[in-house]
Order: structure tokens, then C-alpha cells, then sequence
């Protein structure tokens, strides 16, 4: 068994507004090993960024305790390139912040980005791009950083079917590829089985654990393949009972 | 481009031509408006229609300005007044930027000052004529102070809606790197907000126009905003006219540059 590489244990999260508090999380605690793919699926508005934002220290839990080891990537639902610079300063971006805009670091990055596909467009800007490609550009500049975890936050869902199911594709290949740990929060049932080793359903507000599966798809880790697999409904419909319990 | 249009269909020509007709049509008609206009006014005065005392003509216009330029004047009061225009221009752009800045940075220094500067861009400068007379005599000082007083709320609220105004995403997205509050000025605030930047220029071109005549009203002895009051007061309007069609080319020229400094500026920043 591998380390764990990040813990919730009884974390318990509020909102305040004026209007009074919100309860987003409460009594959460699961763990996540090292080069492990967990996804996390619940109701929506039942706190799943909330839930991202914390794992990667952005907020601080009311309660309990969230711990982890490495350094954390975030990929959100949109691209979110900058429009004003090119493919090539967006991927340089993390290590602008982070102070580690050395020639090796800008390197690796710019390695990272030919060997997945964005040689050639290194030097355009997002706009020339398609959403697909912007994507994949997003997730290079995730990586460029070396991040030990990547948080993926719905990272597909801004994108058209046809687009999605590419690009689910080429981001499970880069990722296992490059074996991160990745926690992947999304409402889409089928995204998960696809991609997960690990699904946990959330209940709905406050969000807890409700239900927890360790996936076996015999070894394979194509998104594709995995749906044209026979146990690949039967997951779908024991999740989304759970979901909608 | 040229070389394009060898190989295109000639649906394409015919698309490139009608493009072009219209455009020939448009400024044939912005060009015969203005002959049309610029001849009626001419034609009424010499025929006696109108009284050229009272309305002046373009040829009266035009020599207005032909003597204003023997008499040496004509560049002592475009220079005057453009140098005021100018100057009161840079000095409220680059304030009303910065106190924006300041009061992005700080949410309580800004909450704190909403209602002051709410009040001071409802109020009509113009109110504060006696005052400025009284503070800073009737030089120049006098009118910037006013340009600057015109432009700087203006262009404080114009940055600040822009800078508050930044993709909260995007913002997400540089905190999870962990970049601190200056780093998320300086790669995404700003730059972000560079079209504003320009819209702000464009406004604050008419604002600083408004300003430096509206001061040379109250207080000057040269200028344009000078010439046009003089001449209302000897009933010359000749030089009424000639100053005001001064401004029109100035305030146009001054416009002009800001839309290149926008070509040169904003060429990446469609999303």
C-alpha cells in the first residue's frame, strides 16, 4: 500500500455572511494516497469546491484538520489562459508566482508542452486556440510547477461532448503518464467511473463521505476503453442510486 | 494581401469590391456633409441671408485665424491652452490610477472613502470657481487645478470598477499558486484591466477639454477658452468661431492619439 499523501480527518467548514452561516462541510474525513486517482462526485452545491479550496490550504477549516504532503496544482472548470500573453508565458505563469522562472524550470515546462502537442503554438495566444487545445494548454501550466497533487475542479464541463470525452482522454494519459496524485471533484457520474481508481459520493449540504468504492476495471485506465467495458453501467447505476438517495 | 487575391473565388472579389464601394460611399458623404454644411453657411452670409456679424462664415473663419497667426498669437493660445489641457490630462490619469490602486488594495480605506468621492463627482466643479481664484490666483495653476479637478474622480472611478471588476476565477486560479497580493496586481489586475485603461483615456481626453476651458472661463488671459470669452464680450464672433473650430481639430487630434496608443496597446487582449 502507498502513502497517503493528503488527510481530511473531521473537517467541518462555515460560510458566514450577514445573513447568517452555512455549514458547507462537516465531519469530512478521507485520505489519498500517492499516485492514486480520486474522484469525488455529490449533489450540486453541496460544497465540492469548498471541499478543493481546502485541500489546497486556500481556506482554513473551522474544524478538524486537513494535512498533507507535496505541493498542489489547480485546474478549474475554464481554462482561465490569460488572453494577453502567449501560450508559452501562461504555461511560465506558476513559476513567475513562485519565483521559479529559471531556464531549466522554463525548460522542463516547455518540454512538458511539446511532448503533449502545443509545440507549434507555443508562440500564439489563447484566442488562435481551440477549447481543447486551451485546455490541454491549462493543464500543462497546472504541471509546470511539478506539482505532487494535482485538485481538478469539474475540468471538463465547460467543454462540448465530442471535446470532453478528448480531452478526458488526453488528460488521463498526461496525468497517469506523469503518475500524479489527482483529486478530481465533478457532478458527472460517468467522467468519474472513467477516470477514477477511487469514487467517494457526497451526501448533500453539510457534505460528508456518504459512500466510498474502490474501482476495478482489471488494470485498464483508458477513459475510453473503460466505457465500452461491461461493469461500467453497473458502477454508473450503483452510483447514481447512491446519489440520488 | 495582394497575393491572396489571386487565388480567391470571385464571389470573394465581389465581396472585396462591394466592401470597397461602401466605404467610398461613407466618406464621400462624411466629406459632403461637411462641404454642404461649410457652403450653405458661406453662401447664406454673402448672399445676405444671415447676418455674418452674427453667425460668422468659414472665409471669416478662416481669416480670423490667417491674422491671429500674423498677429504671432495664434500659437501663444494653442500652446497655452494645450499645454494646460495636456499636462491637468496626465497629472488626472495618473493620480486617479493610482488612488484607485490604493483603494483596490484596501477594502476598509475604500468603504471608508465611497461616500466622499460619490458627493465629489456629483459636484459640479464649476462651483468651485471662487475658490480656486482665491487659492491659486489667475494663472495657469488656476486652470490645471480645475483640468485636474474634472478628470481625477472620473478617472478614479472608471480604474476602480475595472480593477474590482477582475475575474474572480482567474483570481482563484493565481492565489492556488500562491501568488501575494502584489504579484496578483501586477500579472493579472493590471494587465486585466488595460481596456478599461484605454475607455478611460477616451473619456478622460473630453474630460481634460472640459476642464482647461471651462478654467480659462473663469480665470485666464490667454487661450482658446480666453479668445472664445473675449470674443463673446466685444461681440467679435469671428474669433468665437475660429477658437471653437481650434478646439474641434485639437480635442479630435488628442482623441486620435489615444485610439493608436489602443492599437498599439490592446493587440492580445480579446478572450
Amino acid at each position: 500500500m502507498k502513502k497517503e499523501i493528503l488527510r481530511f480527518s473531521g473537517v467541518k467548514y462555515t460560510y458566514h455572511t450577514v445573513r447568517g452561516e452555512t455549514v458547507a462541510v462537516e465531519d469530512l474525513s478521507f485520505s489519498v494516497r500517492e499516485s492514486e486517482f480520486v474522484a469525488i462526485i455529490g449533489p450540486s452545491g453541496c460544497g465540492k469546491t469548498t471541499l478543493l479550496s481546502l485541500a489546497a490550504g486556500l481556506l482554513v477549516p473551522s474544524e478538524g484538520e486537513v494535512t498533507s504532503r507535496g505541493s498542489f496544482g489547480y485546474m478549474l472548470q475554464k481554462d482561465h489562459l490569460f488572453p494577453w500573453r502567449t501560450i508559452e508565458k501562461n504555461i511560465r505563469l506558476p513559476l513567475e508566482v513562485k519565483r521559479q522562472n529559471t531556464p531549466e524550470h522554463r525548460e522542463r515546462a516547455v518540454n512538458l508542452a511539446k511532448k503533449y502537442g502545443l509545440g507549434e503554438f507555443l508562440q500564439s495566444y489563447p484566442s488562435q486556440l481551440s477549447g481543447g487545445m486551451r485546455q490541454r494548454a491549462a493543464l500543462i501550466r497546472t504541471l509546470a510547477t511539478d506539482p505532487d497533487i494535482l485538485l481538478l475542479d469539474e475540468p471538463f464541463s465547460a467543454l462540448d461532448y465530442q471535446t470532453r470525452l478528448n480531452v478526458t482522454e488526453d488528460v488521463s494519459e498526461i496525468i497517469r503518464s506523469e503518475g500524479k496524485t489527482v483529486l478530481l471533484i465533478t457532478h458527472d457520474i460517468s467522467e468519474a467511473i472513467s477516470l477514477a481508481d477511487r469514487v467517494l459520493v457526497l451526501s448533500g449540504r453539510p457534505a460528508r463521505i456518504a459512500y466510498e468504492h474502490e474501482l476495478d476495471f482489471e488494470g485498464v485506465t483508458n477513459p475510453l476503453k473503460r466505457r465500452e467495458m461491461n461493469n461500467f453501467s453497473g458502477w454508473f447505476e450503483i452510483l447514481w442510486k447512491e446519489l440520488n438517495a | 494581401m495582394k497575393n491572396e487575391k489571386k487565388n480567391c473565388s470571385e464571389e470573394h472579389l465581389l465581396f472585396l469590391k462591394k466592401r470597397r464601394r461602401k466605404l467610398i460611399l461613407i466618406w464621400s458623404l462624411r466629406v459632403g456633409i461637411l462641404a454642404l454644411i461649410l457652403g450653405l453657411w458661406e453662401l447664406s452670409t454673402s448672399l445676405g441671408w444671415a447676418d455674418a456679424f452674427l453667425v460668422s462664415s468659414p472665409s471669416r473663419i478662416a481669416r480670423t485665424i490667417g491674422s491671429l497667426y500674423t498677429e504671432g498669437t495664434l500659437f501663444y493660445h494653442i500652446g497655452t491652452t494645450l499645454w494646460e489641457t495636456l499636462v491637468g490630462f496626465v497629472i488626472a490619469v495618473a493620480l486617479g490610477y493610482g488612488i484607485a490602486l490604493a483603494l483596490w488594495w484596501s477594502e476598509t480605506v475604500r468603504k471608508v472613502l465611497e461616500p466622499y468621492i460619490v458627493v465629489l463627482n456629483a459636484l459640479p466643479k464649476i462651483a468651485l470657481g471662487p475658490l480656486i481664484i482665491i487659492w491659486f490666483g489667475t494663472g495657469s495653476p488656476a486652470i490645471l487645478f480645475m483640468t485636474v479637478l474634472v478628470g481625477l474622480i472620473v478617472a478614479i472611478m472608471h480604474m476602480l470598477s475595472a480593477f474590482i471588476a477582475t475575474d474572480k476565477n482567474k483570481l482563484l486560479l493565481l492565489k492556488s499558486m500562491g501568488a501575494g497580493k502584489v504579484q496578483i496586481l501586477t500579472k493579472l489586475v493590471i494587465p486585466s484591466s488595460l481596456p478599461s485603461f484605454i475607455s478611460m483615456l477616451k473619456v478622460n481626453v473630453g474630460m481634460a477639454w472640459i476642464g482647461s476651458i471651462m478654467g480659462e472661463y473663469i480665470v485666464s488671459r490667454a487661450g482658446l477658452g480666453y479668445l472664445i470669452v473675449y470674443g463673446g464680450q466685444v461681440f467679435k464672433l469671428d474669433l468665437v468661431m475660429a477658437s471653437t473650430f481650434l478646439l474641434c481639430v485639437l480635442a479630435a487630434g488628442m482623441y486620435f492619439l489615444v485610439v493608436l496608443l489602443e492599437k498599439v496597446l490592446v493587440k492580445n487582449a480579446e478572450s
